[in-house]
């Protein structure tokens, strides 16, 4: 009984195919729209920004890390790149100042978070406060609409034959993947993960790899706000709200550990699209679209829970309180 | 001499915070001479009762340790003041709001603390998921829109006050801080929080029920978010759906500063109701010079994090 639960949720990438084949079936038995090639394309553009800012989060949760902050590092990075568009700078140059303005706010947030050694999540959230300020300084309380489509463009030209935005999004995969697999870097993010303290006493340069995990998140985001004014072409005050939780409901469910020491790059990319499935499905049976965090965060402490009362089965075993105490 | 420490919290608190609210006093007293009145000592106690109440049960939560944080209080407000006036809407009888108001609240909370005791999930994502799904719950069963329909006895308590002191803050946010500074400082349940917010496995083993303790905490957080769901419905004679927004950043804020520490078993709820004051009475001074809203939220994040790096640096590091 024991094996069974554990090949069925220790094989989570499989697991999570198969629940986003279920949706995908569930769905378009239930919405006449659902599988068209229209409605396809929308889930896949609806999800580069949260493929490449969940990339970003797996990395902080490898670590044991996390960033509540990235909603509001996308939306500074959104309008860095639309006042480029704007002011008619070349589509590739205004869509390389997202990833520098994530990647300077991300070292923001390694000082606070790393040199200043504040809790990761209280002072993300304390930036998360700040930035919105910072958001709504910047945008003087006006959106940003109607910008240049030079962007949006390059992002779905296809010189290979494939689409230059998938291109950059599986470049950005791969980066991450050879770092975290094929480098002493991953090595070290992960036993960090796992036992910081440990990870110290070998010898890993602790606070120099979380400041390139807080840095590396911020570029992602700034990344990804490049796909946003690509896909919106508009960057609103109340930009990037959600889009925490959504990023660490995606990564938890593609099997990340949200206490650190295991990661999975394809279960993140697996987790965001079952994630945006399941939004534009109940959407098109005709949920409002106001009860999405709902879903999102009930599906996100659902896993959760399933993978605990999973856990918990052999603890349980070895009877309660000793079991509770081992570190 | 330990126990007598831990309550204190920080040596620095006490005089950080009337250093601060004595600079923003002048400040405001500089920038708008007008708004030194009695109306705005009402105010600010006003808006202090919610906040002070909300910020208590986070304290609570916080020093229990183990990660402990409740980033749903807000959604649990939000959620309370959502559910009660749907119940009067569907023909509950009206003298039956505050106690279900209350209930609401706390089990709302308990089921935070269940999350987090019996699966052993992170606080923070816990309260992270519940947040959103109270929230958004709050949000859409209403369409965002405030609920009128409250009681017409339940108002006068909600805007009386005796002298400048609203009745609220006497009636609920003082006794609400009196109860819980007692039961920390001279009865077991007290002495329990900070054993395990200091040392959780030590706490384990001399036998304190640190689930139950720590499910209890989250409970309280929730049954304080419901309190201060009441004092708004009483108070703004509507119920707002949004009514928690942003409290979980605020109470935070408020928690830190009055000198609660981060990783639990530090900290006493003095300073929690010294810091509430404080905060509130920046955002009432904020909004007297018509600073828009949003700087509020830059503000209190800020603070959030000087309060931390100003811990950080200058605590030995340990």
């Amino acid at each position: 009984m024991r094996s069974l639960i554990q090949r069925m949720f220790g094989g989570r990438e499989a697991t999570l195919l198969a629940a986003c084949l279920l949706a995908v079936l569930v769905f378009a038995a239930a919405s006449p729209s659902f599988a068209t090639p229209d409605n396809v394309f929308t889930v896949l553009r609806n999800s580069t920004e949260l493929l490449l800012v969940g990339l970003g989060t797996t990395v902080l949760l490898a670590m044991g890390g996390i960033d509540v902050s990235v909603g509001m590092v996308l939306g500074l990075a959104a309008i860095g790149v639309g006042r480029a568009l704007q002011a008619d700078w070349p589509p590739l140059v205004a869509g390389l100042v997202g990833p520098l303005v994530g990647t300077l706010l991300g070292l923001v947030t390694a000082a606070v978070v790393v040199v200043g050694r504040v809790p990761a999540i209280v002072g993300t959230l304390g930036l998360l406060g700040v930035y919105r300020a910072a958001i709504f300084l910047v945008l003087g309380g006006s959106w940003l609409s109607g910008l240049p489509s030079g962007l949006t463009d390059l992002l779905a030209a296809r010189p290979l034959g494939i689409p230059v935005a998938m291109a950059v999004i599986a470049a950005a995969y791969l980066v991450i993947w050879l770092a975290l697999r094929r480098m002493p870097f991953g090595l070290h993010l992960l036993s960090i993960g796992s036992a910081e303290e440990r990870a110290r006493l070998s010898g890993v340069a602790v606070t120099r790899t979380r400041m390139i995990a807080f840095v590396l998140n911020g570029a992602l985001c700034g990344l990804a706000a490049a796909f946003y004014v690509a896909t919106y072409r508009n960057v609103a005050t109340t930009i990037g709200g959600t889009l925490a939780l959504e990023a660490i409901a995606a990564v938890v469910l593609g099997g990340t550990s949200v206490t650190g020491g295991r990661c999975s790059l394809l279960g993140t990319v697996l987790g965001v699209l079952l994630l945006r499935i399941v939004q534009n499905g109940l959407l098109l049976v005709g949920v409002p679209s106001l009860l999405q965090p709902v879903v999102t965060g009930g599906l996100l402490l659902a896993v959760l829970g399933v993978e605990a009362v999973n856990g918990r089965l052999p603890a349980a075993r070895l009877g309660w309180p000793l079991a509770r105490v081992q570190p | 001499m330990t126990f007598a420490a831990n309550l204190r919290g920080r040596s620095v608190t006490a005089p950080l915070l009337c250093a601060l609210w004595i600079v923003v006093a002048a400040g405001l007293l500089v920038l708008k001479p007008s708004a030194f009145a009695a109306s705005t000592i009402t105010t600010v106690l006003q808006f202090s009762t919610l906040l002070a109440l909300v910020a208590l049960g986070q304290s609570l939560v916080v020093l229990c340790g183990g990660g402990g944080i409740d980033l749903s209080v807000g959604g649990a407000a939000s959620l309370s003041v959502v559910l009660v006036m749907l119940g009067l809407k569907n023909g509950m009888p009206d003298w039956l709001l505050p106690p279900t108001c209350l209930a609401a609240g706390a089990a709302l909370g308990w089921f935070n603390g269940l999350l987090v005791t019996r699966l052993g999930i992170l606080p923070l994502i816990v309260t992270l998921g519940t947040f959103y799904v109270y929230s958004g719950l709050a949000v859409a069963l209403t369409n965002g829109a405030a609920q009128s329909g409250v009681p017409a006895w339940l108002v006068p308590w909600g805007r009386g006050a005796i002298g400048a002191v609203p009745l609220p803050f006497v009636t609920m946010a003082l006794p609400a801080f009196l109860i819980a500074g007692i039961i920390l400082a001279f009865t077991s349940w007290g002495r329990w929080i900070y054993a395990l917010g200091h040392n959780e496995r030590a706490a384990r083993l001399v036998g304190i029920d640190v689930d139950r303790v720590r499910r209890l905490a989250y409970t309280i957080s929730g049954l304080c978010a419901g309190t201060a769901a009441l004092v708004s419905l009483a108070w703004l004679g509507s119920g707002r759906p949004n009514i928690g927004q942003n409290l979980e950043l605020t109470s935070l804020t408020a928690a830190m500063l009055g000198g609660i520490g981060i990783f639990g078993g530090r900290g006493g709820v003095g300073g929690v109701l010294a810091a509430v004051l404080l905060l509130v009475t920046l955002q009432t001074g904020l909004l007297q010079l018509n600073v828009n809203t949003i700087w509020q939220v830059g503000i209190v994040g800020a603070l959030l994090i000087s309060v931390l790096l100003a811990d950080r640096f200058s605590a030995p590091q340990g």
